[in-house]
C-alpha cells in the first residue's frame, strides 16, 4: 500500500491549527447551562434511567478503559464522565427527584468546563466498559449524550466544532467538498481507475470518507477495483459521498442529520438497495443505526460496512480470492464501531481466512477488543495527544503479545490513530487495511 | 395474740429431725446461689424465725397461685414453712368469712402495723372506679391503698400481680394494672409466673424470714436468684437448637426425639424463670421437657407477644393485605411520577420546538 | 411496649410498607421514563433471549477482565452468598418468612450460620477498606456507599452478639438487632442497596440492545 506520505506529513502539520478555524457561539453563562440541562432532559430515555439509577461504584469500568488503564488516573472512571447526565437526571426526571432535589446540585458552568476533557479528550465511546460492569450501564451511548448537551451549549472542542461546522455550514471537510471530490475521483479515472460516478440508477450506492479521498487513496481505488471485480451495478454520487459523520462525532444533532441525510436522499435518487459504508468508524453506526431514527422511519436500502460486505461475499462464495502466503504473519482490530458496537465481528475473519495468510488473534478481541484510543474524533483533539499516546501503549502491547508482523484493520480512524501512535512510539510493526489487502488478493483475469 | 413459736420448735414438733433441717437449709442455701459457707447462717436464722405476720390478698385472679403453693402430694418443707408464717387473712384458705374475715383483717394489720407481709395474688382494675373487683362493697384498689400503707414490704405472686397478667391483656376492659402501678412507696417484689413455681415463693419468703429483707431484685424487680436467667439458657434440649434439629409438630420424629421446640413457639429465649432449672412438681418435670413449648408465662404481656404456637422470630406486624396495599401505593405513586417525567420532557422539548 | 415489642410489632409493620411502596415507586417509575421505537434494522429479533443472557452471563466477568477484577468479583460473592446463608438459611428467620409469606425450607445448623456470619463480616470490613484506600474506588464513592455499608453490616453484627448473647441483656440485643434489620428495610428503595432489584432489569436491557446489534453481551 502506498499512502502519500507528504499528505500525512501535511495532514500532521494541519492539526494542531485546526481549531482555530471554530466559531464558537456567543452564550451567556447561563445560557449554556440551561441549554446543556434541557438538552439531557429531552435526550434521556426510560433505558438511560435504569441504567443511571443503577451503578453501584465497583470501579470495574475503569479497568476495562483504555484512558484509565494508560493513566492509573482515578478522574477517568467511565462512569464519571455521565456525572453532570446522572445529577439532572435524578434533578428533573428520576421518581425519587424530591429527594434527590435536596442534596444534588445542579450543573453548573464550571462543571460543563471541567467536564469537557472527560466526554471528549478521554472517552472515544469504545463503549468497552459496558462489556465489564456488572450492572450492564450503557456508558458510551451516555457520553454521546454528554456531548449533545456539550455541543448545544457550545462547549466541544475547538478541532471537532471547526470540523462539524464544515461539514454543516460547507458541505465539506479538511476544505473537500463536492467539487473537491468530483476532481479527485475525475484524477483517479485519468489515471485508468474505473470509478462510476453520479450514475443516475444503481444497485449499490458506494459511499468514502474525505480520509480516503486525499490519504488512503488505495482504499478508494482497491474497493472500486473489487465492485468491478463483483460485476455489480454500483456507483459513487457526488451528492452523498462523505460517509464520516462530525455530527455524531460532536454531539451536534443538526450537522448529524444534515449529514446522513445526504446519502439517504443520494441513495434514493439512483434506487440503490445496498449502501456500502467505507472503511471508517463512526460513518457505520451513523448510517446503520441511527440514520433510521434520525429521519424518521425504515430506511429504503440496507446498509454495509465494507468489511461485512467483503465477508459476505467470501462467504457466499461470491468473491474467489489469492492466497497472499502463510508467511504473512498478521492480527486484526476489531474496530469499536463496527464490532462491539454493531456486529460485524466474524466477516472480516471470514475475509482474513480467505486470505490465507498466518492470522492470529489477539488475546481481548472481538466484542471485547482494546480501542486504539482515537475513536470518536478523539484523533483530532491536540489537548488529548498525551493521553492518546499512553492509551495507545496498551494496543503496542497487545500486537506485540501476538507476534504478528502487522495488524490489519477496517477502519481509517483506527489507521490514523495507529499510524500516529506507531511514530510517536517507533514502532516497527505495520499497518494495513483490509480492503487493500483484499484487493491485493484479487485474482486478476 | 398466739405465742410465738420458733420455725425451728414448730419443726421439730411435727417431726422434722434437725439433719432433715439442715438438708433443707443446705438445699435452700444452694438455690438462693448462698455459698456453703452460709448455711450455718441460714439455719441460725431460720431456727430463730418467728412468725411474721401475712396479709394475703386475691383480686383479679383465678387462684391458680393460691392452689401453686398449696397443692403438695406429701407435706413438704415449703408447706411447713409457709404453715410457721402466720397467715392471718387468705380468702381461700381461710375459715371465716363475712364481716368476721374483715375484722381478723383490721386487727392484723392494727396489731402489726408497719411490720406484716403484704402479698398479693391477682390484678387491680382501675376501669369506672374499679368496680369490677369488690370484697365486701371495697374495691380492690381501695383495699390495696388501705393495706399497703402498713405493710414492711409487698410481694406480688403470680404476673397478674406482678405485671398485669391475664386481665390485663388485650383489650383489658377492666382497666387492669399490677400492684406496681398503684403502690409506689413501699418495697415490692414481683414473682411472677402463671402460677410461680412453690419452691420461688418460699424461696423468697425463706430469704425475708433469714435476713429481714428482700433478695437482690432485677429490672422488673424479680428475685435475681430464681429470675435471673433464662429458660433458653438453661434448657436441657438446647443442644438441639444450636444444631439447628426443631420439632416440626407435637407428634413427628422430632417432637419424639426431644428436639428443640422453638418452631412451635417456645418462648424460652425470653422468658426468665427458673422452670428449666428447679422444675415443677418438687423436680419432676416443666412444660418443654413434657413436650410443650415455654408460653413465657413469667414475662410482662406475655399473652399479647403473638401465638404461643407462634415461633418467637414471627412478627407481631399488621396484614399481608397491608403489605400489598403498600405495593399498590407505591407502584401508583411510580406511575405518577414517571407521568410526571414525561411532561417534564415534553416542556423541554416544546422549548426546542420555539 | 417494650423495645422488642416495638421492633416486633409496629416498626416492623412500617418498615415493610415503607420497602414495598419505597421499591415499587422507584422500579415503576424509572422503567416508565419514556422510551423511542428503534426505527434502524436489527441484525438480531431474539432480544429477549438476548436479554435474558446477560442477565446470568454478567455474574462473572469474562476472563479477559478477570486480571483486574477478580478479588473483588470474589470478595464480593463471598460477602453475598455469607450474606444469602445467614439471612436465609438460619431457622429463625426461615419461620420469619413463614410468618410473612407462608413459603420455608429447610435450615442449616446454627454454627455453620455463624461461621457465614463471621466471614460475612470480615469481608464487608476487607471491602470497606478496599473502598476508602483505593483511589480510582474513593474517587467514585458517595455517601450512599458508605450508608449502605453500614446499613448491611449492623443487622448481622447485631444477629451474632443476639446470638452469642453479649451487649447487653438477651431482649434488647434482640430488639436492637431487629430495628437494624427494619432500618434496612428502610434504606433499600432510596440507596444502593436497590441493585438487588435493579440488577436483573439493566443487565436486560444491555443484553437486548446488544443482541439487537448482533452482539453476545
Amino acid at each position: 500500500m502506498t499512502i502519500n506520505m507528504e499528505i500525512f506529513q501535511q495532514f500532521a502539520e494541519q492539526l494542531p491549527h485546526l481549531g482555530e478555524h471554530a466559531q464558537p457561539p456567543q452564550m451567556t453563562d447561563a445560557a449554556r447551562v440551561e441549554t446543556a440541562r434541557e438538552t439531557f432532559v429531552r435526550k434521556l430515555d426510560g433505558r438511560m434511567a435504569v441504567d443511571l439509577e443503577s451503578c453501584i461504584h465497583c470501579g470495574h469500568c475503569a479497568s476495562a478503559c483504555h484512558f484509565y488503564v494508560g493513566t492509573e488516573d482515578p478522574k477517568y472512571a467511565p462512569i464519571r464522565k455521565l456525572d453532570l447526565l446522572k445529577r439532572v437526571y435524578r434533578r428533573e426526571l428520576s421518581p425519587l427527584r424530591w429527594l434527590h432535589r435536596l442534596y444534588t446540585d445542579d450543573i453548573t458552568v464550571k462543571d460543563l468546563q471541567e467536564w469537557q476533557e472527560l466526554v471528549y479528550d478521554s472517552c472515544t465511546e469504545c463503549g468497552r466498559c459496558s462489556m465489564v460492569c456488572p450492572m450492564g450501564i450503557n456508558i458510551a451511548g451516555m457520553v454521546n449524550v454528554m456531548r449533545q448537551g456539550m455541543a448545544r451549549a457550545g462547549m466541544m472542542p475547538a478541532e471537532l466544532m471547526a470540523m462539524e461546522q464544515e461539514q454543516g455550514g460547507h458541505d465539506s471537510l479538511f476544505g473537500v467538498g463536492p467539487e473537491q471530490m468530483k476532481g479527485a475521483i475525475a484524477k483517479l479515472q485519468e489515471a485508468g481507475v474505473d470509478i462510476p460516478l453520479d450514475k443516475h440508477e444503481a444497485d449499490v450506492l458506494v459511499t468514502t470518507s474525505v480520509i480516503d479521498i486525499i490519504l488512503f487513496t488505495d482504499g478508494l481505488i482497491a474497493t472500486a477495483r473489487i465492485m468491478n471485480h463483483l460485476g455489480l451495478n454500483w456507483t459513487l454520487r457526488s451528492d452523498g459521498y462523505e460517509a464520516a459523520n462530525f455530527g455524531l462525532l460532536s454531539g451536534c444533532e443538526r450537522v448529524q442529520k444534515i449529514a446522513s441525510e445526504k446519502i439517504v436522499l443520494a441513495a434514493r435518487a439512483c434506487g440503490a438497495k445496498t449502501v456500502i459504508i467505507p472503511e471508517c468508524g463512526h460513518a457505520y453506526p451513523s448510517m446503520r443505526w441511527e440514520a433510521a431514527n434520525e429521519h424518521g422511519g425504515k430506511l429504503p436500502f440496507e446498509v454495509l460496512a465494507i468489511s461485512e460486505f467483503l465477508g459476505r461475499e467470501v462467504k457466499a462464495g461470491r468473491l474467489k480470492l489469492n492466497t497472499l502466503g502463510r508467511d504473512r504473519k498478521v492480527t486484526y482490530h476489531d474496530p469499536c464501531k463496527l464490532a462491539r458496537h454493531s456486529g460485524t465481528i466474524e466477516e472480516p475473519r471470514w475475509v482474513l481466512d480467505a486470505l490465507g495468510v498466518d492470522f492470529r488473534e489477539v488475546d481481548s478481541g472481538r466484542e471485547l477488543n482494546w480501542c486504539c484510543g482515537g475513536g470518536a474524533g478523539v484523533f483530532l483533539i491536540n489537548s488529548a495527544s498525551e493521553l492518546r499516546q499512553q492509551a495507545f501503549q496498551v494496543k503496542i502491547k497487545q500486537v506485540e503479545k501476538t507476534g504478528a508482523d502487522s495488524v490489519v484493520t477496517a477502519c481509517g480512524s483506527c489507521r490514523l490513530n495507529f499510524m500516529n501512535g506507531s511514530m510517536r512510539s517507533n514502532w516497527d510493526k505495520g499497518i494495513e487495511s483490509l480492503v487493500e489487502l483484499v484487493a491485493e488478493a484479487l485474482p486478476t483475469h | 395474740m398466739k405465742e410465738e413459736k420458733t420455725l425451728a420448735e414448730r419443726l421439730r414438733e411435727r417431726g422434722v429431725t434437725r439433719r432433715g433441717f439442715m438438708k433443707f437449709c443446705a438445699a435452700t442455701a444452694s438455690m438462693m446461689a448462698l455459698s456453703p459457707a452460709m448455711i450455718p447462717r441460714v439455719a441460725a436464722a431460720l431456727q430463730q424465725a418467728k412468725r411474721p405476720s401475712v396479709i394475703w390478698l386475691s383480686f383479679q385472679e383465678c387462684t391458680g397461685c393460691t392452689e401453686s403453693l398449696t397443692r403438695s402430694h406429701a407435706p413438704t418443707i415449703e408447706g411447713l414453712i409457709f404453715d410457721h408464717i402466720s397467715l392471718d387473712y387468705h380468702h381461700t384458705l381461710q375459715a371465716a368469712a363475712g364481716d368476721h374475715a374483715e375484722h381478723a383483717r383490721d386487727e392484723a394489720m392494727q396489731e402489726n402495723w408497719g411490720k406484716y407481709l403484704l402479698v398479693v395474688d391477682g390484678s387491680i382494675p382501675l376501669k369506672d372506679d374499679g368496680i369490677y373487683s369488690t370484697i365486701a362493697g371495697i374495691t380492690n384498689l381501695a383495699m390495696l391503698k388501705e393495706v399497703a400503707a402498713g405493710a414492711a414490704a409487698i410481694i406480688s405472686v403470680g404476673t397478674c400481680a406482678a405485671f398485669g397478667g391475664l386481665p390485663m391483656a388485650r383489650p383489658n376492659p377492666t382497666g387492669a394494672v399490677p400492684v406496681s402501678e398503684i403502690i409506689k412507696d413501699k418495697p415490692i417484689v414481683n414473682v411472677p409466673g402463671c402460677p410461680p413455681i412453690p419452691v420461688v415463693i418460699s424461696g423468697v419468703l425463706a430469704h425475708f424470714l433469714m435476713f429481714g429483707r428482700l433478695p437482690e431484685l432485677d429490672a422488673l424487680n424479680r428475685p435475681k436468684v430464681f429470675f435471673g436467667q433464662s429458660i433458653h439458657d438453661r434448657c436441657y434440649r438446647r443442644p438441639f437448637y444450636d444444631r439447628g434439629q426443631f420439632a416440626e409438630t407435637f407428634d413427628d420424629e422430632g417432637a419424639r426425639k426431644g428436639w428443640c421446640l422453638f418452631k412451635l413457639g417456645c418462648k424460652g429465649p425470653i422468658t426468665y424463670n427458673a422452670c428449666a432449672t428447679a422444675k415443677w412438681n418438687e423436680g419432676t418435670s416443666f412444660p418443654i421437657e413434657a413436650g410443650h413449648g415455654c408460653i413465657g408465662c413469667s414475662e410482662p404481656g406475655f399473652w399479647d407477644k403473638g401465638g404461643f404456637y407462634d415461633a418467637l422470630s414471627k412478627g407481631t406486624y399488621g396484614s399481608a393485605e397491608g403489605i400489598a396495599l403498600a405495593a399498590g401505593v407505591g407502584a401508583a405513586i411510580g406511575v405518577a411520577a414517571a407521568l410526571g417525567s414525561r411532561s417534564r420532557q415534553a416542556k423541554a422539548d416544546r422549548k426546542e420546538e420555539v | 411496649m417494650t423495645l422488642l415489642d416495638f421492633a416486633r410489632g409496629p416498626a416492623l409493620e412500617w418498615s415493610l410498607i415503607i420497602f414495598v411502596a419505597g421499591s415499587l415507586w422507584r422500579l415503576v417509575g424509572a422503567l416508565l421514563v419514556r422510551r423511542k421505537r428503534d426505527l434502524s434494522e436489527p441484525r438480531s429479533r431474539s432480544t429477549v433471549a438476548g436479554g435474558i443472557r446477560t442477565v446470568f452471563s454478567r455474574m462473572f466477568p469474562r476472563k479477559e477482565f478477570h486480571s483486574k477484577t477478580l478479588f473483588a468479583v470474589i470478595a464480593g460473592y463471598v460477602l453475598h452468598f455469607g450474606l444469602a446463608i445467614t439471612v436465609f438459611l438460619f431457622t429463625p428467620h426461615i419461620l420469619f418468612i413463614d410468618g410473612l409469606l407462608g413459603i420455608s425450607w429447610p435450615g442449616i445448623p446454627n454454627n455453620l450460620v455463624m461461621f457465614a456470619g463471621v466471614v460475612t463480616i470480615a469481608t464487608l470490613v476487607a471491602l470497606l477498606i478496599r473502598r476508602m484506600t483505593t483511589p480510582l474506588l474513593k474517587k467514585i464513592s458517595s455517601a450512599d456507599d458508605y450508608i449502605s455499608w453500614v446499613m448491611t453490616l449492623l443487622p448481622v453484627l447485631t444477629g451474632m452478639m443476639a446470638y452469642a448473647h453479649i451487649g447487653g441483656p438477651y431482649q434488647t440485643v434482640l430488639a436492637i438487632h431487629i430495628l437494624t434489620v427494619e432500618a434496612m428495610l428502610i434504606w433499600f428503595p432510596f440507596g444502593k442497596l436497590f441493585h438487588a432489584v435493579l440488577w436483573i432489569p439493566s443487565r436486560a436491557q444491555m443484553g437486548a440492545a446488544m443482541q439487537r446489534r448482533g452482539v453476545k453481551a
